[in-house]
């Protein structure tokens, strides 16, 4: 099985807005005579002096905005500054007003500049209280050098590296994504790309641990106990992997789920790239690969109701030359397919003897699923099944 | 919630300079504020509550948002350059994004000298909320904009407020001055003596908890608006429709879809204002669900766009969702993320007396259709009760309603011939092929295909290779009749079975009966595949993240 060409496409989570580059970066300060003005940018006049003196009350603000982001939108741009003002008496104002601003497209998301903003100023602050970098007037055109370097090396790097006599500074963009949800016990961790795509030594000591363990079949209190590690410690390391998009979270494997189509399955009709991806990754054997239409009508089947053991016994996935667990993870992590979760709720007001006695029964509220509370008693799912079959005061909710 | 706001701000600006005149929730509420805004720096960090040195304090988020900045700051920022009025005033300061119309007063005759006024309804949000988010709050505060500069054009209303406020803050700074210990706010007195400080108090409030405002300036010019994102999660907390999600909902609405109150069709009636459309009226009138768009503009004799546009409105102001029309065939199952509340439990036991809700619910479980739980011992005032049953589970978004696609795959490649000529050994000599199936999957695949070609020669001459279509000519169709192949070729050619048309639709636009297509199903189900899941513009109002 060759995995190292193989590449899922990264889940888009991001909702609102895209991440544009940097159009312009310009440097403004506060002229003792002049006022506020432009003292230089790249690409030169790229924000005109009328556009400027519009808002240059946001980017010159007053005492109490000093180091604040502040971002503000235009028509056209987006301007994110940081501003900074240096009190010293030697200066012909008593202090020495500067802002670094990044200019983006108006519709652009520029959250993950803020820090890259406040680093350089620090630094320029820094240069300044040195050795006067900004305000000794000769020195703009290394300004100016410094930040088309910046400009440019953010916009195709998404890192830079500032060196300036003695002093020096790394800039970097970091991707923001949204918060990762909680890790469960029953979750199973699962490679998005191949894991031979990323070096391991650049992960911490405990990721280290825990690396060799997830392969799409361990669920995490499984990885726990086997990496021997303390289960809260893989919990929050997977939530890391997640964060990093490394890894995507998907319900264990049991020949007793049931699984049901979502809308995107279409697309595996249509999309050539994906059908060569999911014929590699659920054939049994790439010398022999599975066709198309089999693997198909294996997904088209998955409805409620239809547990992945029928679905084995009607169309025998065997003589299709297709793996079914590995089918299963395709479908989840491309989505085509999604998980039907099975629920016990205790009914309200008909408590049976057993149900007083049974501790599983406080787990019976509808919050947790067939796979939690089996992770978290040690129960196997068919000996619950039965509990619940047996009481009619109990009911399975599919959902 | 990222889209509550955190304060309404109304800020003025003439030739006596700029002045914050309004703010609400003013001083008493800081502490609350300061509380929503605090966050923690890294949320993915482990919490561990022995690790002491871990704990870095969190810097009071007082000092660097909205309560920390004073009036004399926030004014300044607010009052803009006359270049930027009229236009989307949009700024981020740390963690508080405010949003603005500002609204240039044009002057007042000749006579007067001090020529334009500007003033700025803002509002501050939290820096998270999204960029739909903050288009809704500027659309209310240009509306706002709007409607003051009516009212002062009328009455100079305006002018009159702004007095009254000025002359409060002056009031109580020159107290505060000769009693040094006195801390009184000016805005209490405002809220007393303006009319218009009452009406933001009000507006601010309604986008707290309800998202619809509905209020008369000056008693006089009403301004109404609705916030989706808020307005929906009255019917499904935690879960945010953007105006994106509806417009998209929207385009593919189609005239046999239906329509389905939220609320009872009387209580809309009540609840709409005196200027509403008659035509709205007449649609309510004849509002059911079992009628389809199509239906209910015959009925109500409006044009089906006037119906769809109506549509439209009732579901951004969320009085209504779109369904497919009940019927009996429909197939019913339970939304994926159906959140059973105590309050939901009561409230189906109060409608409808003796019945559970976990119990009902518990039987679509499995796909379910009407016609599946009725049998003909059922009473009809059952039957009734149970069509009822299903309408309140919709409602409350408890079901999800499951379609039947299809999807047409000629040969075991899927719909696009793989050139490497695979499917063309597989055809003819069955050596390289372990069993006979697949083999006489390709026989029966070369008759759809044969099929396909006669209707549209110039289609598949580009799909296929030559040789392929000889081998094609030699199977000649003797068994299949050939209605039901034309019909297939005909359904195929027009796109029907690329799985984005569910059965339903398929009837509804090729005017073709259930049991015609279930039997061109069954025939060809060799290379038809059918799968069922919802329809994707309905499946919108449900969120699948949560399914996984």
């Amino acid at each position: 099985m060759t995995k190292e060409n193989m590449s899922f496409p990264v889940t888009k989570v991001e909702d609102t807005g895209q991440e544009g580059p940097i159009r312009c970066i310009f440097f403004s300060e506060f002229h003792p005579t002049a006022g506020p003005k432009i003292t230089c940018q790249v690409p030169d006049n790229y924000i005109s002096k009328d556009i400027f003196d519009n808002v240059s009350v946001y980017i010159i603000p007053k005492a109490q905005l000093q180091r604040s982001t502040i971002t503000v939108t235009l028509k056209d741009y987006k301007i994110l500054g940081f501003p900074i003002k240096i009190d010293n008496k030697k200066y012909a104002r008593n202090a020495f007003y500067f802002n670094l601003c990044f200019v983006c497209d108006a519709e652009a998301r520029t959250v993950h500049y803020e820090p890259v903003v406040k680093k350089m100023s620090d630094f320029l602050m820094a240069l300044e209280v040195e050795n006067c970098f900004l305000s000794a007037s000769k020195n703009k055109t290394r300004l100016l050098e410094m930040l088309y370097q910046v400009m440019n090396d953010l916009n195709m790097h998404k890192m830079c590296t500032l060196t300036e006599g003695t002093m020096t500074s790394h800039l970097k963009v970091v991707r923001l994504a949204p918060e990762p949800k909680p890790v469960l016990d029953h979750q199973v961790p699962i490679f998005l790309e191949g894991r031979e795509a990323f070096r391991s030594d650049q992960w911490d000591l405990t990721t280290q641990q825990v690396l060799p363990y997830i392969d799409g079949f361990n669920h995490v209190a499984r990885i726990a106990a086997e990496a021997d590690v303390e289960n809260n410690l893989v919990k929050s390391c997977v939530q890391n992997l997640v964060y990093y998009g490394v890894v995507t979270l998907i319900p264990i494997f049991q020949y007793s789920n049931v699984y049901t189509t979502t809308p995107k399955l279409k697309e595996l009709a249509k999309n050539i790239e994906l059908q060569a991806q999911c014929i590699e990754y659920t054939s049994k054997s790439s010398r022999q690969p599975a066709f198309l239409r089999d693997i198909y009508r294996m997904y088209a089947s998955m409805t409620h109701g239809n547990s992945i053991r029928d679905l084995c016994q009607r169309l025998n996935p065997q003589t299709l030359r297709i793996n079914e667990r590995k089918l299963i993870q395709f479908g989840l992590i491309e989505g085509l397919i999604r998980r039907v979760h099975k629920y016990p709720i205790l009914l309200p007001d008909n408590h049976s003897e057993e149900g007083r006695n049974n501790p599983l029964y406080k787990y019976f509220t509808g919050s947790y699923s067939l796979d939690e509370i089996c992770c978290t008693t040690g129960q196997s799912s068919a000996q619950i099944e039965d509990i619940v079959e047996r009481d009619p005061s109990v009911v399975m909710l599919w959902k | 919630m990222e889209i509550t706001p955190l304060s309404i701000i109304l800020v003025k600006s003439d030739s006596k300079g700029d002045r914050m005149l309004f703010r609400y929730p003013h001083s008493t509420n800081h502490q609350r504020d300061s509380s929503q805004c605090l966050k923690k720096k890294n949320p993915y960090s482990m919490i561990i509550a022995e690790d002491s040195l871990q704990s870095i304090p969190f810097p009071n988020s007082t000092n660097d948002n909205l309560t920390g900045l004073s009036d004399e700051v926030l004014s300044t920022l607010f009052a803009v350059k006359p270049e930027l009025c009229e236009l989307k005033f949009e700024l981020k300061v740390n963690d508080v994004r405010f949003v603005g119309h500002p609204t240039l007063l044009p002057s007042r005759g000749p006579k007067e000298i001090n020529s334009s006024m500007l003033f700025n309804v803002v509002f501050a949000l939290p820096a998270q909320a999204s960029q739909s988010v903050v288009r809704c709050y500027y659309d209310l505060s240009k509306r706002l904009g709007i409607a003051l500069r009516h009212e002062e054009k009328r009455c100079s209303f305006l002018t009159e407020e702004i007095k009254v406020m000025v002359s409060t803050h002056d009031e109580v700074a020159a107290r505060s001055e000769e009693e040094s210990d006195s801390d009184e706010s000016p805005y209490e007195t405002i809220l007393q003596k303006s009319s218009l400080a009452r009406d933001l108090k009000c507006i601010f409030n309604s986008l707290s908890t309800s998202g619809i405002i509905n209020i008369m300036i000056n008693r006089w010019i009403q301004v109404s608006f609705c916030l989706p994102q808020k307005v929906h999660q009255t019917h499904k907390k935690g879960f945010i429709v953007d105006p994106e999600i509806i417009n998209q909902c929207l385009d593919s609405l189609r005239p046999y879809h239906g329509l389905l109150l939220l609320t009872e069709p009387m209580d809309l009636m009540d609840s709409l204002p005196t200027d509403h459309s008659p035509a709205l009226c007449r649609l309510i009138q004849m509002y059911n669900p079992l009628k389809s768009l199509q239906t209910l503009a015959l009925d109500s004799d409006l044009t089906l766009a006037q119906v769809f546009q109506l549509t439209g409105h009732l579901v951004y102001w969320a009085k209504a969702t779109v369904i497919y029309p009940l019927c009996e065939s429909n197939i019913y199952v339970v939304s994926p993320d159906a959140v059973l509340t105590d309050r939901m439990l009561e409230a189906f036991s109060e409608q409808f007396p003796g019945m559970c809700l976990l119990q009902v619910i518990s039987d679509f479980s499995l796909p379910t259709s009407i016609s599946q739980k009725l049998n003909p011992l059922i009473q009809p005032q059952q039957q009734t009760q149970l069509v009822k049953m299903i309408i309140w589970l919709l409602k409350n978004h408890l079901l999800l309603q499951l379609h039947t696609y299809v999807q047409y795959m000629p040969s075991v490649h899927g719909s696009s011939p793989v050139n490497t000529g695979d499917a063309i050994d597989g055809a003819s000599p069955t050596d390289g092929l372990p069993d006979d199936e697949s083999g006489a999957g390709l026989d029966e695949s070369t008759w759809s295909l044969n099929s396909t070609l006669k209707g549209t020669p110039t289609e598949s001459n580009t799909d296929m290779p030559q040789e392929k279509r000889d081998d094609i000519y030699s199977y000649q169709s003797d068994t299949y009749p050939s209605d039901d192949i034309i019909l297939l070729e005909r359904l195929c050619r027009l796109g029907y079975f690329k799985g984005g048309h569910h059965l339903e639709e398929i009837m509804y636009l090729e005017n073709i009966r259930r049991s015609q297509l279930l039997q061109i199903l069954d025939k060809f189900r060799d290379v038809l595949i059918t799968s069922e899941s919802e329809d994707p513009a309905m499946a919108l109002f449900y969120s699948q993240r949560a399914a996984l």
